[in-house]
């Protein structure tokens, strides 16, 4: 309810303002709700959002629109004299004060036509939400062509993106749920979610809902409130998706491997520490047809190492296939490698031994943090069960089955976990719980601790 | 020479720039900075806090980063701002004339107190 008023609240602001920090103003209402509870905190929460409302209300209403164009990117601000406000002078105090009385009227019209509030006609079109290359999945390796779902909803043309009516809501809704029925893992849990999702719709829950971002997230958030699924997610697109999966896209590909070069291919440090311990800093594990130099070189570097050291507190996951690729060089035979999105197959083991290899033998120990997450958590679950690492960190994010994209419309999609492996060392895995360390220790301190382990243990060696 | 938007530069400019030198944050985060820098003093609402990072944006003394989550805040994408060293040169100047006013009022005797 407080989020509905305070999203009514948001609409007083001019439309330059929401476009660009509507979202993250009502995340920020959001996380302040959450932060600040009982009576005498929600209330000077709402002193302050009045407060706020009073003094910033005006100076957006004065602030020159065009400046809003380059608010966005201030890397093309450089010499453009959009810099400077458009006065020597500050406004005198006449204009403030009829300003400041404009505003007032304003504020009290708008309040008083809240009741009768429709979806404006003047609306524009939002910029919130993610870009299809941005969504959650674009850590994962390209997805397979992927033919036009039977369960999807035929593409219609979105005729006022920022101003979503209950039919365009249920018509997504719709979408959703067809194709959470067709694929989801947990058929159990995909007839929830669909109760939960027409529920919620049902009970108004989504009027709130200021712009297509927002009603994706919430729909998100509906589901999860059957099963916290982090790979279950639904998107927006302010421009329209492609008919085909992104990854399929030449253009796509050749983005990623651009970025791939400029990243190291996510390698962002390997050295040889004192006392000759390999260390690896590795931020995801990216499409071994594009990284297997980088990486093998990377390995080639560590190779003669005493002790290794991945560090993935900032991986965020991406291609099993790389993960089980650097798996290879830790074992001097082939091992079964569980991977939860695929059924057992023959290349379910791993490429050991490789090589001119030396690690097969070598201590093993892998930091993580709460962001460790997905492909990253695979690394370590498995080397935890095989007990070839020793982890040291805090337990990480619980993204085991990766989804695939399906397209509801020309703006929303949906991206499902579809396929659940037998894993043969029990009979959970890390989706939702994470992988717990081995040693657990604050992730700033992981370094540290790895070190002392892998000293001591060279010591006794 | 047009005036600049920041100049003379706003407190809750200030207090914003002054959040972001030690690390990236998002809005909530730099809300909580402020918060935590001045005592509670001054809680920025989503008004004053967004229009200050807006002009802070147009005048190139902040940055945004890719969007990322808070592995404390749950799983949602949050756009991170960072300080740019115009950002950092701007704070560093308004610190010392700060500092220039306090030698002065020192002189003049007019605080109380062992803490300044």
């Amino acid at each position: 309810m407080s989020e509905k008023l305070y999203a009514w609240l948001l609409r007083l602001y001019p439309s330059h303002f929401r476009e660009t920090y509507g979202d993250e103003s009502l995340q920020l209402f959001r996380d302040r709700a959450r932060d600040e509870k009982g009576f005498l905190p929600r209330l000077r929460l709402w002193l302050d959002l009045l407060l706020d409302a009073t003094i910033s209300l005006p100076r957006e209403y004065l602030h020159i629109p065009s400046a809003r164009v380059v608010a966005s990117g201030p890397q093309h601000l450089n010499g453009i004299p959009t810099f400077y406000v458009l006065q020597n002078a500050s406004p005198r105090p006449g204009a403030l004060f009829v300003g400041g009385l404009l505003s007032l009227v304003t504020l009290a019209t708008c309040w008083a036509s809240l009741g009768h509030y429709k979806n404006p006609a003047n609306s524009q079109a939002t910029e919130f939400g993610y870009a299809p290359g941005e969504s959650r999945f674009a850590e994962t390796r390209p997805a397979p062509p992927n033919p036009p779902s039977a369960a999807s909803a035929a593409p219609r043309p979105f005729t006022q993106p920022d101003a979503l009516n209950k039919t365009e809501r249920k018509r997504v809704i719709e979408g959703a749920i067809a194709n959470l029925k067709a694929h989801y893992i947990d058929k159990d849990a995909a007839q929830k979610m669909a109760d939960t999702l027409l529920a919620h719709e049902k009970h108004g829950d989504n009027d709130a809902a200021m712009d297509p971002a927002t009603f994706a997230a919430l729909l998100t958030q509906q589901t999860r409130e059957v099963k916290p699924d982090r790979h279950l997610t639904l998107d927006y697109s302010q421009s329209p998706l492609p008919q085909q999966p992104l990854g399929r896209s030449p253009e796509v590909l050749a983005h990623y491997r651009q970025e791939m070069k400029k990243q190291n291919c996510a390698f962002e440090k390997v050295e040889i520490l004192p006392r000759n311990i390999g260390y690896l800093k590795l931020n995801s594990f990216p499409d071994p047809d594009i990284c297997r130099i980088p990486a093998m070189a990377a390995m080639t570097y560590v190779n003669h190492a005493d002790a290794i050291i991945f560090d993935l507190r900032d991986n965020r996951g991406g291609d099993p296939a790389m993960v089980q690729f650097l798996a290879a060089y830790l074992f001097d035979h082939p091992e079964y490698w569980y991977n939860p999105r695929e059924n057992t197959t023959e290349r379910s083991w791993t490429l050991s031994p490789v090589p001119g290899n030396d690690l097969a033998d070598k201590p093993v120990y892998v930091l993580t943090s709460p962001a460790t997450f997905s492909g990253a958590e695979q690394f370590c679950y498995d080397l935890k069960m095989l007990k070839r690492a020793t982890l040291i960190g805090e337990t990480k994010g619980g993204g085991a089955h990766a989804g695939v994209w399906h397209r509801i419309d020309d703006h929303f999609g949906i991206g499902i976990p579809e396929t659940k492996a037998i894993n043969p060392y029990s009979t959970g895995d890390w989706a939702e719980v994470g992988v717990e360390p081995d040693v657990k220790v604050n992730p700033a301190d992981a370094y540290e601790t790895a070190l002392k382990l892998a000293r001591n243990k060279l010591k006794k060696n | 020479m047009p005036k600049r938007k920041l100049d003379p530069l706003p407190s809750a400019a200030f207090q914003i720039l002054l959040a972001l030198v030690g690390e990236d944050l998002h809005g909530y985060g730099i809300m909580r900075q402020v918060a935590e820098q001045t005592e509670n003093r001054m809680r920025l609402g989503p008004g004053t806090l967004y229009s200050s990072i807006r002009v802070l944006l147009e005048e190139g003394l902040i940055e945004e980063c890719d969007p990322r989550e808070d592995a404390r805040l749950g799983e949602e994408r949050r756009r991170y701002y960072r300080l740019t060293s115009a950002g950092r040169k701007l704070a560093r100047s308004e610190a010392e004339r700060l500092a220039d006013l306090l030698r002065v009022a020192r002189a003049k005797k007019i605080l109380r107190g062992r803490y300044v």
